[in-house]
């Protein structure tokens, strides 16, 4: 802990010029493919993620068991993400312990029971990792499952916290200030119900700042919530308009 | 969901996102498809279009509809349509592709157990000369199994509907029913064992009794 960097400037700024509240840049799209039923594509400052979503169709793994939703997350970073050629896209350590991870975040959001004995299947491809991989994967995969159709209580997102060496919270944090030697808090949560659907901590701090941190990463939570909403609503307004309120009854 | 739609005028479309609340539960609201009820109120689980439907006495049924996207899984009770994939000594396994009046995008699996063929003298029942691999069968769904859907041709309405004979030819013509376990092909007047649906074409329903 001692020999961390300082995250944030004399100014009070962060290494990338924002303020410790202020999040990256979000751009978002639906709909980006035509074969999977639903497609997402976000943007969060320089990472870049693509979700794809099959499904609800019938299981068809042998593991699934009596009347529960099989939800089947693939997590995968491209070779070109990192700024190291990455050898293994998907398999690693990591990669897996991600994908659990969405299931986990993914099973909480999903009304499992209206689709029982059925699969869904989740794709992430990242394709350009900087910093807070794992909340915008589940953000993509969440805007994905809305254009596919899918039944949720609610928006599950994620969002990064971390903390500056003068004990001040800063939200969404990227790749440099990850290996800067901030701790990282990860939390995927039901903003509205005010949920948390899944936690994750890289590093440890004094328990005293862990109430903070948390809700200076549920703040940002709700901010990107309403930045999806705006999307979606956008995305919703553009398709129907353009099929002319066409309804399949 | 059956329900028609169309009333609404095109000025007052309501989008909705999912866990946006819609409204509060009350005895005369009825929650529809794509919402979910919680600590009494209504709330949307998926983006779409908000529809409210005054449906019979004072009954109002709200529902969320997505354009151009619609779910069906065939339901316990549901007369399904489907195609015979493999026929065993036992069973018979088919491919639901239709349910009710609904074409499903992806099929579900089916089995037909010998059992369930038709309703009397089931012991005597053979699974390989009342279907052929190809046919189109109507079945009643019975159950769910963890891999499959079991499905019934016990009643007289439903069996095989659609069938063709077994020696391939090019311009393959389907055989015509001649009586409930028979049908013949009108080219080669071939005739073959199957357990044939009582499908009337609507100009006889009259002069059933």
């Amino acid at each position: 802990m001692a020999g961390r960097m300082e995250l944030l400037s004399e100014q009070g700024l962060r290494l990338d010029g924002r303020r410790p509240h202020e999040l990256r840049h979000i751009k978002c799209k639906l709909g980006v493919f035509e074969q999977p039923d639903g497609s997402a594509y976000m943007e969060q400052g320089n990472t870049k993620v693509l979700a794809a979503v099959y499904g609800p169709h019938q299981a068809k793994s042998k593991k699934a068991e009596g009347n529960d939703l099989v939800i089947n997350c693939q997590y995968s970073q491209a070779t070109f993400s990192t700024a190291e050629r990455k050898n293994r896209p998907r398999g690693d350590r990591k990669s897996l312990e991600f994908k659990m991870y969405l299931q986990q975040a993914l099973s909480a959001a999903i009304k499992s029971e209206l689709y029982p004995r059925s699969q869904i299947d989740v794709y992430v491809e990242v394709l350009q990792a900087d910093g807070a991989n794992y909340a915008v994967s589940l953000n993509a995969a969440t805007l994905a499952l809305i254009d596919a159709g899918i039944c949720l209580n609610e928006f599950v997102v994620a969002c990064t916290a971390s903390l500056s060496k003068s004990n001040i919270p800063l939200t969404d944090i990227s790749h440099i200030e990850e290996v800067s030697g901030g701790p990282k808090l990860t939390i995927a949560a039901l903003p509205t119900a005010e949920k948390i659907a899944f936690m994750e901590m890289s590093e440890r701090f004094h328990i005293d700042h862990l109430e903070t941190v948390i809700e200076t990463a549920m703040a940002g939570c709700r901010e990107i919530r309403d930045i999806l909403e705006r999307a979606v609503k956008e995305h919703l307004i553009h398709m129907g308009s353009a099929a002319d309120w066409a309804r399949v009854g | 969901m059956e329900t028609d739609t169309t009333d609404q005028s095109k000025d007052d479309i309501l989008i909705c996102l999912p866990g946006e609340r819609l409204c509060r539960v009350e005895d005369n609201v009825v929650l529809g498809e794509g919402t979910y009820e919680q600590g009494g109120y209504i709330y949307a689980s998926k983006s779409g279009i908000v529809s409210i439907v005054e449906s019979e006495e004072k009954y109002q049924m709200v529902s969320v509809n997505k354009p151009g996207f619609h779910l069906t899984i065939p339901a316990t009770g549901d007369v399904v349509t489907a195609r015979v994939l493999v026929t065993t000594p036992k069973f018979a396994k088919c491919a639901i592709f239709c349910v009710r009046n609904v074409l499903l995008e992806s099929s579900y699996r089916g089995l037909l157990r010998k059992e369930d063929v038709r309703e009397t003298e089931k012991d005597r029942v053979d699974i390989y000369k009342s279907f052929k691999p190809g046919d189109i069968i109507l079945a009643r769904v019975i159950n769910q199994m963890e891999q499959s859907f079991m499905l019934s041709t016990a009643e007289s309405e439903l069996g095989v509907v659609i069938a063709y004979a077994s020696d391939a030819r090019k311009n393959r013509i389907p055989m015509v029913p001649i009586g409930w376990g028979e049908m013949q092909c009108p080219q080669t007047t071939i005739k073959e064992p199957r357990k044939v649906a009582k499908v009337l074409p609507e100009s006889t329903i009259k002069s059933e009794p």
